[in-house]
């Protein structure tokens, strides 16, 4: 999932001071915490009231879409909604403001979130964590399903470095060492001997930037 | 009239036992769910620990001795509200109703046929003593229609079945006494969620937050529940980002239009108050200030934030959300996911300096002053802040 958090309501405030027809869209796709239509309606509120303090009156409209990285949807349910709207206020990440932007040039399109990171929903703690850079080149086959990539802190491909005290990170002892966890995980499934064979630096050329793909 | 004020804390009691009265029969000791009542090996003297009480009430109705007495829903009360309510309308039927299960008075009124009757809407119809089916005979009443929670749901375990049993003798003795048979009717109910399947997204939020393992999930269906376990409690309801939920009696629109009607009668600094019917448990006869209005919910977890804000909206100048303490709760402990709902919402409008608009509290109906302590601290915060914001 796309882990996100709001931004502050005053940026917001701030970017939307010149428009008043503004319209609210959730996302009910991957991003996470929930961001459809029930956030949507609370941001929506919390505008309204906080417009009210700055001494404006907003027109707001509220909805959510399956997914608003998908141009053909954003094309045949978002477009048709947006009459006499000056500006799109969305709750996605950034794929679904650019998506918006790029299908519905004529309105201007602002981001309600930060998106922070790929991450995995832990709901026992009540945390999301980061566990995938989408870095294109997969190793977790070798790594008893278990990122160095993202999880390390140094991203390591060869074991732990020295600094891992109690299993845990230098960097942030609330992070496991992903090493450990590696290592650890690796003796349960009987394959030590995978890591006797030494990995080398990551080939880079495969996140060249901006990603492009078809199936 | 017994004291109600227990000894060295100062605060009252919502129940008491008056020892000079109590005969020892154990009744109340057997009932008691909450095993608030205990009873001293040696003398056979029954003891009351108020902390362990919930408030049921089923001790005051059932005692045979009248050696309990509780703040709500005595006897007095419930005569004068009975006598004062057939004068005003002249209805036939009397409607005595649990407030865990029933629906609104259109739901009621197609539940039992009655189009016109008095509603009588308490915390656990097992706190009704036998005796009030008497007097509202003998006032006028032809038909009485009692509604309790499905056995199962009871919030107080035992109050459904002791008011099954209690209405059996009562029928039996109104037809020796000649007002014909049946004239006690008993139906049960359990408000249970609705889902709009066309608007769920099947991200699975309420499976991970029911207590009671009521919803399903079968990809690449929409969620499903199985009814039998739904307990009504309302928490999928306000977490569900689809807004895909909603709660039999409770639903969204519903309150809404509570919320605006309320904000619209009353008057300035106004305060809304959100509590959670087993938290405080309003009397029969409960005069609120002009600018206090309460909202009851079936349980602190169908508080919701867009309800909130939507009072905020309405130009309310202050939101107390009342909720039973954690060990109290009877839906395992969801009103702390409440306080964690409000503390979220409350972190994001002090973004807009409004924070002090909001405010959580976890009070008992067996002390009354903590919740009528709580509304009053919270008035002075509003009154002060509405003070300061005119002199700007």
């Amino acid at each position: 999932m796309i882990i996100t958090s709001p931004k502050p309501l005053d940026e917001i405030l701030d970017f939307l001071s010149p428009y008043t027809k503004v319209f609210i869209v959730g996302c009910d796709g991957c991003t996470q915490p929930p961001r459809g239509l029930r956030e949507a309606k609370a941001l929506t509120q919390l505008l309204e009231l906080g417009g009210r303090l700055r001494g404006k009156e907003f027109e707001t409209k509220t909805t959510t879409v399956a997914k608003q990285c998908d141009s053909h949807l954003i094309a045949t349910m978002l477009r048709p909604q947006t009459e006499g709207i000056e500006s799109i206020l969305s709750l996605s990440c950034g794929l679904g403001v650019q998506t918006i932007t790029e299908v519905l040039p004529d309105l201007v399109t602002f981001p309600a979130q930060n998106s922070i990171f790929a991450g995995m929903e832990a709901r026992e703690k009540g945390t999301f964590e980061e566990w995938c850079s989408a870095c294109g080149d997969c190793i977790l086959a070798l790594t008893g399903g278990i990122c160095p990539v993202t999880r390390c802190a140094k991203g390591l491909l060869n074991g732990a470095c020295g600094g891992t005290s109690n299993e845990k990170c230098e960097l942030n002892p609330e992070n496991d060492c992903a090493w450990c966890l590696i290592y650890k995980r690796l003796e349960e499934l009987g394959r030590l001997d995978v890591l006797k064979e030494y990995r080398p630096p990551r080939p880079y050329r495969a996140i060249a930037r901006p990603g492009r793909y078809r199936e | 009239m017994p004291n109600q004020e227990t000894l060295g804390t100062g605060q009252t009691s919502a129940i008491t036992l008056n020892e000079d009265y109590c005969s020892t029969c154990t009744i109340c000791y057997s009932l008691c769910p909450f095993e608030a009542i205990t009873r001293e090996p040696e003398t056979g003297k029954i003891l009351l620990d108020i902390d362990k009480c919930q408030v049921c009430g089923l001790c005051y109705s059932t005692c045979p001795a009248k050696a309990i007495d509780t703040l709500y829903y005595d006897m007095d009360s419930l005569t004068d509200y009975l006598e004062r309510a057939k004068q005003a309308y002249q209805p036939d039927n009397l409607v005595i109703m649990c407030k865990g299960s029933a629906p609104d008075f259109g739901g009621i009124e197609k539940m039992f046929d009655v189009p016109k009757f008095v509603p009588l809407s308490v915390p656990c119809v097992g706190r009704i003593p036998g005796e009030i089916f008497l007097k509202a005979m003998t006032m006028g009443f032809e038909k009485i229609y009692v509604l309790a929670c499905d056995e199962d749901y009871c919030r107080f375990e035992e109050g459904s079945a002791v008011t099954g049993r209690k209405l059996m003798v009562f029928n039996l003795l109104l037809e020796q006494l000649g007002y014909g048979k049946e004239v006690i009717s008993l139906k049960q109910n359990s408000l249970k969620v609705k889902v709009d399947r066309n608007k769920c997204i099947s991200c699975g939020n309420c499976l991970f937050y029911c207590p009671y393992d009521a919803a399903k999930l079968e990809a690449p269906e929409a969620v499903s529940f199985d009814l039998e376990l739904c307990r009504g409690c309302g928490l999928c309801v306000a977490l569900c980002p689809a807004m895909a939920l909603e709660l039999e009696n409770w639903e969204e629109e519903r309150i809404s239009a509570l919320i605006s009607q309320l904000s619209s009668e009353m008057e300035k600094p106004k305060i809304l108050v959100f509590r959670c019917q087993w938290a405080v448990f309003p009397l029969l006869e409960e005069e609120l200030a002009p600018n206090v209005r309460m909202i009851e919910l079936p349980c602190a977890s169908r508080i919701d934030a867009l309800h909130l804000l939507e009072a905020l909206g309405n130009g309310v100048d202050g939101v107390l959300i009342a909720a039973c303490p954690e060990d109290d709760c009877r839906q395992e402990k969801r009103s702390k996911e409440a306080e964690h709902i409000v503390n979220l919402l409350k972190k994001r409008l002090s973004q807009l300096g409004l924070e002090d608009k909001l405010h959580f509290c976890f009070v008992t109906p067996r002390h009354p002053e903590t919740f009528a302590e709580e509304l009053r601290q919270f008035k002075e915060v509003i009154e002060a802040g509405c003070l300061k914001e005119r002199k700007k």
